[in-house]
């Protein structure tokens, strides 16, 4: 047949296996553990590591400040407003929530889809997820105007015997983000146990193996160790895998449930879910594509790996493309004044550009080149691509937000919403940290699971048997 | 054991009995010491304190020699409090609290003169229960009669007096305001010479001698306020008596040249007038108009039933008012032209000897005056025509004749002997003569009256430099001005709620200003200086007021003077001073004077007004006030160079640019905003801004006006205008976007509409109004058409709400409504409403509870507006209730979205989900938690407000609270009308009514059924509880169809 024809002849079939290839030729269960276990193993940091530690350093610290002027003065430090009563705050925590979704996509959905490509990303992919998580958490926290009470929010059996409104979406995101925060931790924290295991036993300095051996919980890598492990990651996987859609459409809620035009409308949930995952694989590359090459990772995170991303991005970028169209379409279908000024006040108002920023960056660019094998092969159009992803799906929330908000259902209340400095430091101070989480993460822990990558090389393949075969 | 010691002053003391010692000092320290803290005491602590609070807290204030002296005397038993760092601090704390507290109800002890209580007479002060008195707010274009709400003896809410014949309970903004005024921290306290502290006597010995050494006066001056007190005109009579060559001069900025100099004798009742015509006269606006109480009651009352017949307003203006928006036929000319449009108006309904001056009038003019002139032919001795105040005198003395001539006097007008204030003059003619013998050396004193004639004489007059040539000159004033800055004496006057006075309203009825309060720093008035030159000098204003009306109560009471007196308190006015309506005055319907030929087109005019807000500047300091956005421009904390779309344009400028207006060679710099409908070249400026020494919240805010006013045409004058570079940064509550929709996709619609307009007068419904003869043909217009439906009652997945016994709602007139802000005012008072400074207005975080929305429907430049007060509208479904995490804004058994204060944790949710978006938010601490004497003026029965936590309206649900426990305690039902909310209290056209819905014989509930009702925004199925009466406009048909000509409005 042709296409056996075509696999013989494609480089990125392994000729062993008869898969695509997604770890590079050459590799070894020895060279893929020297390799992983040295970048954290060494003592010596690398210089790099610790100017980009510096600017995540620099960006903590202008949390700090951004933080502490929050506190002393109030959220009117903020360019939260009448009638835009909700700011970056909020933009940001749905936008680090969405970017924490492609971690718990690739460590979990494709686990289960068995997607074996997945193995060399998952690991950092879930680190992604876990700073995302912590850096969206705060701001629900921080925008309240007295966060000092914010524990009200749970119910908590006090004395006053007063229980927080379950018909409150916010209600709901605080189950639904710590429910989150709680399964993604312990997901990563067990699939990295084995890693643990194997750097407990390279580890030269005390201090190392005493960190990773209790890290460990006694990994001795038995079979017996294997198969609990291999289960409690499918449970896991099967937990979490609800949450990938769940954790997203319960935030589309705060939106949904309102009953402001450009907020109540039922697309919302699948079409969060999906941006959600878009902008978290955009992030996994804007993290991935670096790492790579400065660690040089080359042969583990291949070209099959961003080719595979792109692809999860092309289709992912549709859906809420579709989502896009059917906000507009549906505000000239229902014959809906409310719909249909809120959509052409959201394209040609005074914010305008902000739609069409969004329009830009997440359809426009994204899904008229993404078709191309060739450009999805390119490592520098996929990095800037993923750069403009991120900044296209930051706007989606901004227009979502905002320019809802502005012009409502009283014309005499319409406003505007100029961000302050101290918006722009907020936001900023949060990507300082989340660079500066995930650097310690790369630092101190194996940021590509051995485990996964030993089964994904030629040799853990037991019988070559299907080098003849098609596949399937 | 030193460290026990609260405070390092007794650091030095031995071990031991340390309190004792504490006490030893204190008696060392101060004479009299270990006596309680008394009122004296508490001022002596206040006093020569400056600056932002005077003290800094209750516990520095307590913290003192006295207080802990008199703490050890009092509570010997607690002494081992003090051995505890902790529980001492909490101990001083509480002591400091209880005993601060204890000095400040000395401080608003009660007048040593018998007052009497309004209606009910406790026996002694109820803790928690306040009490009411009937006063009177004295203004110079008439009393405003008022009573005020006392709680522990403090002035707590201004209002109207309920009962009296002229305002029936309707306030303004003004009076309202006047309450934090009586409050102001910035108020002077104590009577300085050159600099250097002084007391009362000191003064009044100086200038008695004085007097006394002049033998006749000569080269004593006195400059006043416009004299509104019939006791300080009859003390002045005694003055002019005994030293006949004093002189007296009365000023008053936005007075002075105007017919309310004369004294004000014309009335005019409205309630007998079908057709109304405004000559200028913006008697809807504010109490700027004299009569305005009374002249928007009467104008409202004949609104409220369309069906049963409404009177016609016609406006003439020259320049945007509430008065010419709510016209049902508005013309805008320019100030120039309107004098001559009077002339043509008199000379079309037959004024005898009227000569207008040629010009040519626009088509569209000439038939709106034949039009005019024939609606008002047809209802002769049914209409009336008011004249403006600020415009030449033969606009006032035109609209008489007109009304002689259609036989409206005696009918619509009235024409008194008497007039509202006793001392009618020229009041320009007379400042300049004092200027003439300040400069020219005649002055050797001059005593000024609670006026600040160093910030609002007109500039070319150099009364500032004149002023120095008087040998010494004292200044009577509630502030340290600028003419206190520079005179040699100072005295601190007391407020009208702290003295005794009279003042008589615009229908003539006497009321007598009873004082609420101590003087809070011991302030005194223009009685007491007055008094002080007579032989009796200490006779007080307490006695000189019952000295000036002892006859007349005594003949009317059958000369049981003292009852009628105590009845005039009681009741708030003398009984049978009103003027007498019966007696025919004889008014020519001829005219002979001259008319001001209109100034050319090309000139550009330069309008002098006074602020809607602050009027003339003596309110810069009242925050509330001053945050109010005006009516029309919705702007706050400035004035403005208020100009038409088509001029802005013209000039090529953009809302907010800085310009230079020139005057004659006089400059000041403005910024430019435009108002909907204003006349083409012409500016209107505002007076009272633009103040050096207003105090902390009015010193710089705007421009001063007055320094392009000139002498000779106070009113409007031909000036110029130059664009500077810059933006001035106004602070614009709503603003009105072009509509360029149409434009843009080729659609109707010439896009110089208001785009909020548009929406709201259009599919969104939210403005809803039919022609009379609409009306007519379909009573339910209000429902009927697109966006106008409203949901059944069972479209809701929330099953719905049960009352069992009162269900509050409220109903908003819009045909009444005259967006007077009158409402706003009130609110703060009542509801404790921070004030938040202009920053934080320009970024939309103004802290209103209820605002005036007012939508500007057609083209910009010839728009009608249509004005509605919003509120929270108390849903039914509200979406405000379902988001809210933590419960924090609940629905109440009787149909309120209650806001509890110490549950929100600030989400900000319910406000993003509030279609009305009434909810107000502390995004920063903006509660004056520090300043003292604000304290005093807070309504006990509800909360501060701190940061973080969202507020609204709650339709004042202490006062509901209050009627409740009330009726509970007569085992009763709450009656309809018992319950008064603060807007519907303070609204003089009592546009707004409260009530139980439940209660179907209730004012509200016959309301909400009346076919004109409606709900706003009814279709997202909130069901709210506050709803609005559409407007009918009672067209004239000969002028409906009349096609306009605009010049476009592009901006």
């Amino acid at each position: 047949m042709a296409t056996s024809e075509v696999k013989q002849v494609d480089p990125g079939i392994d000729p062993a296996t008869g898969e695509f290839r997604v770890i590079g030729q050459g590799q070894t269960f020895r060279s893929v553990t020297e390799k992983i276990t040295r970048i954290v193993l060494t003592p010596h940091t690398p210089l790099g590591w610790f100017a980009y530690f510096g600017v995540g350093g620099a960006g903590v610290t202008v949390l700090m400040v951004a933080l502490v002027w929050l506190f002393l003065k109030g959220v009117g430090i903020w360019a939260v407003t009448q009638p835009v009563a909700w700011g970056f705050a909020i933009i940001n925590f749905v936008w680090w929530i969405g970017i924490g979704h492609a971690g718990t996509l690739i460590s979990a959905i494709l686990l289960l889809f068995k997607q074996g490509w997945r193995n060399s990303i998952n690991r950092f992919a879930e680190a992604m997820t876990i700073f995302a998580v912590v850096c969206a958490g705060m701001f629900p926290l921080i925008h309240l105007g007295r966060p000092w009470v914010a524990y009200w929010v749970f119910p908590l059996p006090f004395t006053m015997n007063v229980w927080p409104q379950f018909r409150s979406p916010l209600m709901w995101d605080v189950f639904a983000v710590s429910t989150y925060a709680t399964i993604s931790v312990v997901f990563w924290y067990i699939g990295m146990v084995p890693d643990f295991g194997t750097m407990r036993d390279r580890a030269e300095s005390k201090l190392a193996q005493y960190a990773y051996g209790m890290l460990s919980l006694g990994w001795r890598g038995s079979v017996r160790h294997w198969a609990r492990y291999e289960t409690a990651s499918l449970l896991l996987a099967g937990l979490a895998t609800p949450l990938v859609l769940s954790v997203h459409t319960v935030i589309s809620f705060d939106f949904a449930v309102a009953a402001l035009p450009g907020w109540h409308t039922t697309i919302f949930p699948p079409y969060f879910v999906a941006g959600a995952i878009y902008s978290g694989f955009a992030m996994v590359l804007t993290l991935a594509i670096p790492l790579r090459k400065y660690y040089g990772l080359e042969a583990l995170v291949t070209e099959r790996h961003i080719d595979n991303m792109g692809k999860v991005m092309l289709a992912t970028g549709f859906i809420v493309g579709y989502g896009y169209g059917m906000e507009v379409f549906m505000a000239w279908y229902s014959a809906d004044h409310w719909e249909a000024f809120m959509m052409w006040n959201r394209m040609f108002g005074p914010m305008g550009w902000s739609y069409w920023v969004l329009v830009t960056c997440n359809l426009f660019i994204p899904l008229t080149t993404l078709w191309s094998r060739k450009l999805r092969t390119s490592i520098t159009y996929m990095f800037i691509l993923s750069i403009i992803v991120n900044t296209g799906m930051w706007f989606e929330r901004f227009v979502i937000v905002v320019t809802s908000l502005y012009r409502d259902y009283l014309p005499s209340s319409w406003g505007t919403y100029y961000a302050t400095k101290w918006d722009y430091m907020t936001y900023i101070g949060t990507l300082g940290l989340f660079t500066f989480l995930f650097l310690l993460f790369v630092r101190f822990l194996p940021m590509i699971p051995m485990s996964e990558i030993r089964t994904m090389l030629p040799a853990a393949k037991i019988k070559p048997k299907a080098v003849t075969e098609a596949g399937d | 054991m030193s460290k026990i010691n609260p405070s390092a002053k007794s650091a030095d003391n031995d071990a031991g009995n340390a309190v004792n010692n504490d006490n030893n000092n204190a008696q060392d320290a101060r004479s009299g010491a270990g006596a309680p803290m008394t009122l004296d005491a508490v001022r002596a602590q206040l006093q020569g304190v400056k600056g932002k609070k005077f003290w800094r807290s209750l516990d520095e204030l307590a913290d003192s020699p006295e207080f802990r002296a008199e703490v050890e005397r009092e509570f010997p038993s607690a002494a081992q409090e003090w051995l505890d760092p902790v529980s001492r601090r909490g101990f001083l704390r509480l002591m400091g609290a209880s005993m601060a507290l204890a000095g400040l109800a000395g401080c608003t002890k009660q007048p040593d003169e018998t007052i009497y209580p309004y209606v009910k007479a406790p026996e002694d002060l109820i803790l928690g229960k306040p009490m009411y008195f009937a006063t009177a707010h004295p203004f110079p274009t008439g009393g405003v009669p008022l009573l005020m709400k006392s709680d522990e003896f403090r002035p707590i809410k201004v209002d109207g007096n309920p009962e009296h014949p002229y305002n029936r309970g309707g306030s303004d903004p003004y009076s309202q305001g006047t309450l934090l005024d009586l409050y102001d921290p910035d108020r002077s306290k104590k009577v300085t010479y050159r600099g250097e502290d002084r007391e009362w006597m000191d003064f009044a010995q100086a200038l008695r001698e004085k007097v006394q050494e002049s033998k006749d006066g000569t080269g004593i001056y006195f400059l006043s306020a416009t004299i509104t007190s019939p006791t300080l005109a009859r003390q002045w009579q005694a003055v002019q008596a005994a030293y006949p060559k004093a002189k007296l001069v009365q000023y008053d900025p936005a007075i002075a040249g105007t017919y309310a100099e004369k004294g004000i004798n014309t009335r005019y009742a409205l309630s007998a007038a079908d057709v109304i015509v405004s000559l200028d006269a913006d008697f809807l606006s504010s109490a700027s108009y004299p009569g305005f109480h009374g002249l928007v009651r009467d104008y409202a009352n004949r609104r409220k039933d369309p069906a049963a017949g409404m009177n016609r307003l016609y406006a003439v203006e020259s320049m945007t008012t509430t008065t010419g928006m709510k016209a049902e036929h508005r013309l805008k000319l320019r100030a120039s032209e309107i004098p001559a449009f009077a002339a043509e108006l008199a000379k079309a309904v037959g004024v005898a000897g009227v000569q207008p001056p040629a010009y040519a009038w626009t088509s569209e003019q000439q038939a709106f005056l034949a039009a005019l002139a024939k609606d008002l032919k047809a209802n002769a001795g049914k209409s009336a025509v008011l004249p403006g105040m600020y415009q030449d005198a033969s606009v006032a003395e035109l609209a008489q004749a007109i009304n002689a001539a259609l036989g409206n006097v005696g009918k619509t007008v009235f024409v008194s002997q008497e007039t509202v204030n006793p001392l009618p003059s020229d009041q320009i003619a007379d400042l300049k003569a004092l200027v003439a013998d300040l400069n020219a050396g005649k002055v050797d004193w001059l005593v000024i009256l609670n006026a600040n004639p160093i910030y609002t004489t007109p500039a070319d007059l150099n009364f500032a430099s004149a002023f120095n040539k008087a040998n010494i000159v004292a200044h009577l004033g509630s502030h340290m001005d600028e003419t206190g800055q520079i005179a040699h004496w100072h005295v601190p006057a007391a407020h009208y709620l702290e003295s005794w006075s009279d003042v008589r309203a615009y229908d003539g009825t006497v009321s007598i200003v009873q004082p609420m309060i101590d003087p809070l720093y011991g302030g005194h008035t223009a009685h007491h200086v007055l008094q002080m030159l007579l032989n009796d000098p200490l006779v007080s204003p307490y006695d000189a007021v019952r000295a000036t009306w002892q006859q007349v109560l005594a003949k009317n009471n059958k000369g049981d003077f003292e009852l009628g007196w105590r009845k005039s308190l009681h009741d708030g006015w003398v009984e049978g001073t009103a003027f007498d309506t019966a007696a025919k005055a004889n008014v020519p319907a001829e005219f002979h004077g001259s008319v001001p030929a209109p100034a050319s087109q090309e000139t550009l005019e330069i309008i002098y007004r006074p602020d809607p807000s602050i009027y003339d500047g003596r309110w810069s300091n009242v925050g509330w006030l001053q945050e109010l956005p005006k009516p029309i421009l919705n702007l706050s904390w400035d004035n403005a160079a208020i100009v038409s779309g088509y001029t802005l344009t013209k000039l090529g400028l953009k809302e907010d640019d800085i310009v230079e207006l020139n005057v004659g060679g006089k400059r000041v710099q403005a910024p430019v905003v435009v108002a909907p409908g204003h006349p083409d070249n012409s500016v209107t400026v505002y007076l009272g801004y633009g103040r050096e020494f207003a105090g902390r919240v009015g010193s710089g805010a705007g421009f001063n006006a007055y320094l392009i006013r000139t002498v000779n045409a106070p009113f409007y004058t031909a000036g110029s205008l130059r664009k500077l570079d810059g933006k001035w940064g106004v602070a614009i509550t709503k603003s009105h976007y072009q509509d360029h929709r149409g434009a843009r996709f080729g659609q109707q619609g010439s896009g110089d509409n208001s785009l909020e307009a548009d929406e709201a007068l259009g599919p969104r419904g939210i403005i809803r109004y039919a022609t009379l003869e609409e009306f007519k043909v379909n009573p339910n217009f209000a429902h009927e058409g697109e966006g106008r439906e409203t949901p059944e009652s069972d479209t809701s997945l929330f099953p719905n709400w049960q009352y069992n016994e009162a269900a509050w709602g409220m109903s908003i007139d819009m045909n009444s409504c005259v967006g007077c802000n009158a409402c706003i005012v009130s609110c703060y008072a009542e509801n404790n409403i921070a004030v938040v400074g202009k920053q934080q207005v320009r970024i939309g975080r103004d802290m209103q509870w209820i605002r005036i929305d007012t939508y500007f429907e057609g083209d910009l430049a010839a728009p009608r507006a249509h004005f509605q007060p919003m509120n929270c509208q108390q849903c039914e479904n509200a979406p405000c209730e379902q988001v809210c995490p933590v419960g924090a804004t609940v629905h109440s058994s009787e149909g309120l979205n209650v806001m509890v204060y110490n549950r929100c944790i600030g989400t900000r949710y319910c406000s993003n989900n509030c279609p009305y978006k009434v909810r107000r938010f502390n995004f920063l601490l903006f509660s004056d938690y520090e300043t003292e004497s604000l304290k005093l003026m807070r309504n006990p029965d509800v909360t501060v407000r701190t940061r973080g936590v969202m507020e609204k309206c709650s339709y004042c649900v202490q006062r509901i609270s209050a009627a409740k426990i009330t009726a509970d305690k007569e085992n009763r039902p709450v009656r309809d009308g018992e319950i008064i909310t603060a807007c519907q209290q303070a609204c003089p056209a009592e546009a707004i009514v409260f009530g139980d819905l439940n209660d179907k014989t209730s004012r509200a509930a016959k309301l909400r059924a009346n076919q004109r009702t409606y709900q706003v925004i009814a279709d997202v199925n909130t069901r709210p509880r506050t709803t609005y009466m559409a407007e009918v406009l009672n067209l004239n048909p000969e002028l409906e169809a009349t096609p306009a000509e605009h010049m476009p409005a592009k901006g």
